[in-house]
């Protein structure tokens, strides 16, 4: 990816993985202006992990997916480097181990639950759950703590491990931070990878 | 890094690094999950996992190696967009406004559609991954001077990214403002660079004063003056909207024919605009064969009544926007469907809810004694006329006779009784009386001058073909300015089209017109965004004459409208033929049996 020394005007990555019950993982990846207009955008084929993936990755297999493999994947192919990268999916917040910007996971708010996918939601809360079975691993999930803090009208978090992002997404977005809606580019995220679906159907 | 992977049968398992690696090898611990079956077995399911040299068939593994495989391999698909043109957005933003509000965007998005016949996956992506209409038109100086109402967003969105497109809007729906819009964001956006606005004559002014108002920063040119100078406003290399009348269109249809060295148009436009495009129904009109000589990437008809006598008005459009699209054999119903994308309506009542609903009132009235008597000597004497032509009566006979009977029903020729107007004036007493106005249409205008002299304490202005066109904007103002007066009579055709009267909330249609669309566009006059209160209508309707069989009839147009428009069944009869003309005498039409209407 290009670098750019002023990061007031480099634009805004968007990524996230849309989970579909028969086909598998979508990953989409946005790049906007700083005005929202988009710039570029990369999806995924379907794709599904190995049985010996899940049994082996255990809790931490969805990070592996959808952190290093998806994520890393997608941001690899942009061609413009972004400000920072947002994702609305938690266990994407894995791709900051192989890119060198700030990840931030964006929260919901009352203001931005018309853009959430409530699908994922009921997903992502059911997913780490075993029926009837102790969990050796529970102390950790595969899950990493986060840091959440308000900017603007948007509420994020970081991996704690990353928390020296916080300083550097303050000053590269703060002055879109009031009227610019984090959450908003991931429906249509979510509508360009239907799209892109029935175009290949 | 060196891993371990370690099953205890007694269901005890130990981990420490967060996550597996791809290949493990004996000597450190790993993260586990909890089997519902001994490892042995879900190890031997499992593929690609390989086992280093162990047969763990009736085993109790304490440590092995495992390899899950390579990453997933995953394809991805790439599309990049491309960015505005910063000349063009630089050039139309060099004039900036001043007494402006921002548009406000906490009520969420508008988003722009691609429409079905852009079928690149790239390009329908391009519009799927804007933002909201909302933003983009906040974008920077995008600023308006009153808020668009939601469904002027969607009027919006819906033309933005249409190269065939029809606003069909009802009168009064802001159509203007809409396009206007739309030719601004596509300006900014570097979309389109020259746009050609194509209205009739009383209208460019008008069309001049609402791009002032709602695209400040988008300079005009309007084609006018002497026929050098017009070549010249042709030409013009930096004249984003240039506004042009049907009339001139055609006096300077040479320049759509010219060709470059190079056999291109010497002009082209990206988009043309069509306000009142009712003008090219008639696909074999010179207006209409102007029209579709332009050079052109996009274009957009803008009308309020698509249909005004049958459905050929509507493939007379599209004859202009997509050649060839429509067939005149096209059933109204399958019509309807094979336009659906293209075409917007939206009525009053529907997208308005705050909007004053139009009541109407049909006033039934008897002739006068005096008008009854000369209404039926003149009915039978001409029928009797026309019977006696025989197969050489034509069109033309008929309507002479129903204009006569028409006449008569409004005054009696020899005493001047009017049934009508005795009901008018009570009405319009009633109406000054609670100091509001009206406006009574007729498509006489000796019946508005007669009016005027009945109706003189009400203050009336006239508002018609006779009234010198610079005379008429005062007219107007007065009419909305001078609190005696409370009534304007206007004739259908100067009234008809392009006036803003939204301060009269009472219409009088004195005498029907042939169809009903004109009839609508007269009420719209009064009942437009703005209008104060409830519009009420008046038809006024003689018993048992010609006008009760005509309304008949307009009833039957207004069902091949809706039938097209909506999803309504389809009824039998439609619109005004030759053979309904002749029958409102109950006459055979000339070498064909009665096809009376029903």
């Amino acid at each position: 990816m290009n670098s750019s020394d002023d990061n007031s005007t480099l634009p805004l990555g968007f990524l996230t993985v849309i989970e579909h019950p028969a086909h598998g993982l979508f990953g989409g990846y946005l790049v906007l202006s700083q005005s929202g207009r988009p710039i570029e955008f990369h999806c995924t084929a379907p794709m599904k992990s190995s049985r010996a993936q899940e049994i082996l990755y255990g809790p931490t297999l969805k990070p592996f997916l959808y952190g290093e493999q998806i994520g890393g994947t997608l941001l690899a192919k942009a061609e413009n480097a972004p400000s920072a990268v947002y994702t609305d999916q938690e266990a994407a917040l894995a791709v900051r181990d192989r890119v060198s910007v700030p990840v931030a996971l964006v929260l919901p708010t009352n203001e931005n639950l018309a853009y959430i996918d409530s699908a994922a939601v009921e997903s992502a809360n059911e997913s780490d759950t075993t029926a009837g079975y102790p969990r050796a691993d529970a102390a950790h999930q595969g899950r990493p703590k986060l840091l959440t803090f308000q900017l603007g009208r948007n509420r994020l978090a970081l991996a704690e491990e990353h928390d020296d992002d916080q300083p550097l997404i303050a000053e590269r977005f703060g002055g879109l931070a009031e009227s610019f809606d984090l959450m908003e580019p991931f429906g249509r995220i979510r509508e360009a990878i239907a799209e892109a679906q029935q175009a290949v159907r | 890094m060196a891993s371990d992977f370690r099953y205890f049968p007694e269901g005890d398992f130990s981990w420490r690094a967060p996550r597996p690696p791809s290949v493990l090898s004996i000597g450190t611990q790993v993260e586990v999950a909890v089997l519902d079956k001994p490892l042995g077995d879900v190890l031997e399911e499992s593929t690609p996992a390989v086992v280093e040299g162990l047969d763990l068939r009736g085993q109790q593994p304490r440590a092995i190696s495992i390899s899950t495989g390579r990453d997933i391999p995953i394809r991805v698909r790439s599309f990049k967009f491309p960015q505005p043109n910063e000349k063009i957005v630089a050039a139309v933003a060099k004039k900036a406004s001043t007494n402006t509000k921002r548009l406000d965007t906490s009520r969420g998005g508008t988003r722009i559609k691609p429409p079905s016949d852009i079928v690149k996956l790239e390009d329908r992506l391009g519009y799927i991954l804007q933002p909201s209409l909302e933003s983009l038109l906040k974008e920077r100086s995008l600023e308006f001077p009153f808020h668009p109402f939601p469904f002027q967003f969607e009027g919006i969105a819906f033309l933005y990214p249409r190269h065939t497109a029809v606003l069909a809007d009802e009168m009064g729906l802001g159509k203007t403002m809409q396009a206007i819009t739309a030719i601004r964001l596509l300006l900014r956006r570097g979309e389109v660079q020259t746009v050609l606005l194509v209205c009739p004559k009383p209208l460019v002014s008008n069309w001049q004063r609402e791009f002032a108002l709602w695209a400040p920063e988008v300079p005009t040119t309007v084609i006018e003056g002497e026929q050098t100078k017009r070549i010249w406003q042709w030409q013009l290399p930096d004249a984003p909207v240039r506004i042009a009348n049907y009339e001139l269109l055609q006096r300077d249809r040479e320049m759509f024919t010219r060709r470059d060295e190079r056999g291109r148009p010497t002009v082209h436009f990206d988009l043309v605009v069509l306000d009142e495009s009712q003008r090219i129904k008639n696909r074999s009109s010179t207006t209409s064969q102007v029209a579709r000589s332009i050079s052109r990437s996009r274009n957009w008809a803008l009308t309020g009544t698509p249909v005004e006598n049958s459905a050929e008005d509507l493939v007379g459009i599209f004859e202009f926007l997509s050649p060839g699209f429509l067939s005149p054999e096209l059933k109204p119903r399958t019509m309807g469907r094979a336009v659906r994308d293209h075409v917007l309506r939206r009525t009053k009542d529907i997208v308005l809810e705050d909007m004053p609903p139009k009541l109407f009132r049909d006033a039934e009235m008897d002739l006068s004694p005096r008008q009854q008597e000369t209404y039926d000597m003149a009915e039978g004497e001409g029928v009797l006329k026309l019977t006696d032509l025989g197969d050489s009566a034509s069109i033309g006979h008929v309507l002479e006779l129903v204009l006569r009977l028409k006449q008569i029903c409004n005054f009696d020729p020899a005493s001047g009784d009017s049934a009508k107007v005795e009901r008018l004036e009570a009405d319009i007493e009633e109406i000054a009386r609670s100091g509001q106005k009206a406006i009574v249409f007729s498509q006489w205008v000796e019946t508005l001058q007669k009016l005027d002299k009945r109706l003189k304490r009400f203050g009336p202005l006239q508002y018609h073909g006779k009234i010198p066109p610079k005379k008429r904007d005062d007219v107007i103002t007065r009419f909305r300015e001078d609190d005696d007066s409370h009534v304007i009579l206007m004739s259908y055709g100067a009234g008809g089209v392009g006036l803003n009267l939204q301060f009269a909330n009472y219409v009088f249609l004195f005498d029907r017109w042939w169809n009903p669309a004109v009839e609508d566009q007269a009420i719209n006059r009064a009942h437009r965004i703005g209008v104060s209160g409830p519009v009420t209508v008046t038809r006024f309707l003689m018993l048992n004459t010609i006008e009760e069989r005509i309304d008949l009839i307009l009833r039957e147009k207004r069902e091949l409208f809706d039938i097209i428009f909506s999803d309504a069944k389809p009824h039998g009869k439609l619109g005004f033929t030759q053979e309904e003309i002749f029958g409102l005498f109950e006459l055979k039409t000339p070498g064909r049996p009665i096809d009376v209407a029903a």
